[in-house]
């Protein structure tokens, strides 16, 4: 006697899960132009280097005999596998088999994979498609017991995976109610442009519960979720989705305990930029391109944005400066002239959480004019979420590096300097209690309104005030570290990175706070 | 047809094209005021204007439908 039935029917099993939702359901996906789960983890990973957890946990028939009749594969597939040689868990439903909304298996798989992330405290990939419970519950019958009171609370892990380690998620097809949840319970999270779209509840339940008839893209599609942040990035298809995870994990340590990976640069540190010294318009009304000063003083090509859709008077993302991975935050003034908007605070509050997570010292490219004003920044309560990413920033221990490229401005501008921060300034740098044109107008009214010619003297009071806000004074008053020549940004950039080398290994460990969705 | 819209709010400032018009791809089509600071509008396309939908002056809002432009094909 031996154990071969018994080894040919693991073999059996395995080659069950395999098939996923039978060729019909999987035939029926691709023509759909999407990839199935396993296909999925296959293009994210190295070679080879998949090793499933519960390969064959699924829901079983047998016969009077205790013979396997058939087998239904858990409808979530968990394991580890390798990016670029490091090791991740990553996950994912299968939607092949009942749309992706979880069998008893597969919720349990799903929920395990936070827990193995944070036990093994490797980065954790979720790719996403498919939808919450149904009504008629987990098990398809109707007839499992609701949870205990004293069951451990579902959403626990996710929130401790999000201070533990790197989350990264991609919603590749329609991903509703749970599973949308948990995509946007991450660090960065990726939609794939063309088979995407995101719905807390689908077009049936909208209809039953609201009246209002829309379909899935109307409801969820890329355009809606890129612009209000619910997503980080939208991209092209599901490859360029993996693609974008993979360059976001490039820059993560694999945990809070660990340094971000430092790679080698051959960008030379003193790389100096000629353009630098005209790139800012000595006309205070024209704008300026905010990307082309981060590409080009960060090393080459190493800028990733993140959340470029949304908040877009921010700009944020990951970047490197000779070599070390740095948190990059800078204002574009050709999108509401640079202000903080309500949506660009939050942006920024998460991007602050996000570096201060995981010791990513962070770079800021100061333009800032103040909050966004007028009646629709009221409405969207602008100086509250302003003075919540300010307080952010203030509580922050890792190291900044400011440079005040253009304006600075009232209380806003205090979200772009961290404590204790390194301050450059350029020649182009303004800055005061508000910008000169506002602050005229209010202070000197009366005066103006006297004036033979009243808006001539306004012109001469906002001339003599924008002198005032010259750098100069503030360089002689040590407000500043150094004022500097535009073309020495990079090198002085890469002399700080070096000099706060000693400083992150004390910061490693759990954040005093950590990121929240 | 190529439609551009607005990506914020603000006054235009210089309407600088009208319905009838070629333009080349980089041409500046209009340009609006916003928090006092120029934002330029350049065409995506080389084309004709088709349609006009904004005045100098006007106040606009985002999303809003500023222009048409005819994709001229490639000879």
């Amino acid at each position: 006697m031996n154990w071969e039935k018994e080894i040919d029917e693991i073999a059996r099993r395995r080659e069950l899960a395999l098939s996923q939702g039978g060729e019909e359901a999987i035939a029926k996906h691709h023509a759909k132009g999407r990839l199935t789960i396993r296909e999925r983890i296959d293009r994210l990973i190295d070679d080879n280097t998949f090793e499933e957890i519960g390969p064959i946990a699924g829901a079983a028939n047998y016969d009077e005999n205790g013979n396997l009749e058939s087998f239904d594969p858990a409808n979530f597939v968990l394991g580890f596998g390798e990016v670029s040689g490091r090791k991740i868990v990553v996950g994912g439903e299968d939607f092949t088999m009942r749309g992706g909304s979880p069998s008893p298996a597969g919720l349990r798989k799903s929920v395990y994979a936070e827990e193995v992330a944070i036990q093994y405290k490797i980065p954790l990939v979720r790719l996403h498609e498919g939808s919450g419970g149904s009504v008629g519950g987990t098990s398809g019958k109707g007839t499992n017991l609701p949870g205990p009171v004293n069951a451990p609370a579902r959403f626990r892990s996710v929130a401790q995976a999000m201070s533990t380690v790197p989350v990264a998620t991609a919603a590749l097809g329609a991903v509703a109610g749970l599973p949308a949840g948990r995509l946007v319970a991450s660090h960065f999270s990726v939609m794939s442009k063309k088979t995407a779209q995101i719905l807390t509840a689908g077009p049936a339940v909208v209809a039953r519960a609201m009246g209002e008839q829309k379909t899935k893209e109307e409801l969820g599609g890329w355009k809606v979720h890129t612009k209000n942040g619910t997503v980080d990035n939208g991209a092209d298809d599901e490859d360029a989705c993996l693609a974008e995870i993979k360059r976001f994990l490039s820059f993560m340590p694999d945990n809070v305990g660990q340094l971000a990976p430092v790679t080698s640069c051959d960008d030379p540190a003193d790389r100096a930029d000629e353009s630098l010294t005209s790139i800012i318009p000595k006309d205070r009304r024209k704008a300026f391109d905010m990307r082309y000063i981060l590409s080009s003083i960060l090393d080459r090509d190493s800028f990733f944005e993140m959340g470029k859709s949304y908040g877009r008077s921010q700009i944020t993302g990951l970047g490197r400066l000779n070599g070390q991975p740095v948190g990059v935050w800078a204002n574009d003034c050709k999108f509401l002239a640079g202000s903080m908007t309500a949506d660009g605070a939050h942006k920024a509050r998460r991007f602050m959480e996000l570096c201060e997570t995981f010791s990513l010292p962070i770079v800021s490219l100061v333009d800032e004019p103040g909050f966004m004003i007028g009646s629709q920044a009221e409405r969207e309560a602008t100086i509250r979420h302003g003075t919540s990413a300010v307080l952010t920033a203030a509580m922050t221990t890792i190291p900044w590096a400011s440079v005040m490229i253009r304006r600075s401005f009232g209380v806003a501008q205090a979200a772009h300097y961290g404590p204790e921060g390194f301050v450059l300034a350029w020649p182009s740098a303004e800055s005061g209690p508000l910008p000169v044109e506002g602050g005229v107008a209010v202070a000197f009214q009366r005066e103006i309104a006297a004036a033979a010619d009243p808006e001539k003297r306004r012109r001469e009071l906002e001339e003599q005030l924008a002198a005032r806000q010259s750098p100069f004074p503030r360089a002689e008053a040590l407000g500043v570290h150094d004022l500097i020549d535009p073309r020495r940004t990079r090198e002085e950039l890469c002399r700080w990175v070096s000099r706060v080398q000693p400083l992150l290994p004390a910061l490693l460990g759990a954040a005093k706070f950590s990121i929240r969705p | 047809m190529t439609k551009i819209e607005l990506e914020t709010g603000g006054s235009v400032w210089k309407l600088l094209t009208k319905p009838g018009d070629l333009v080349e791809e980089g041409d500046i089509l209009f340009i609006l005021e916003v928090m006092k600071m120029e934002v330029p509008y350049e065409s995506p396309v080389n084309g004709k204007v088709t349609a006009v939908h904004i005045s100098e002056g006007d106040f606009v809002e985002e999303d809003q439908l500023a222009l048409e432009i005819a994709v001229r094909k490639p000879v």
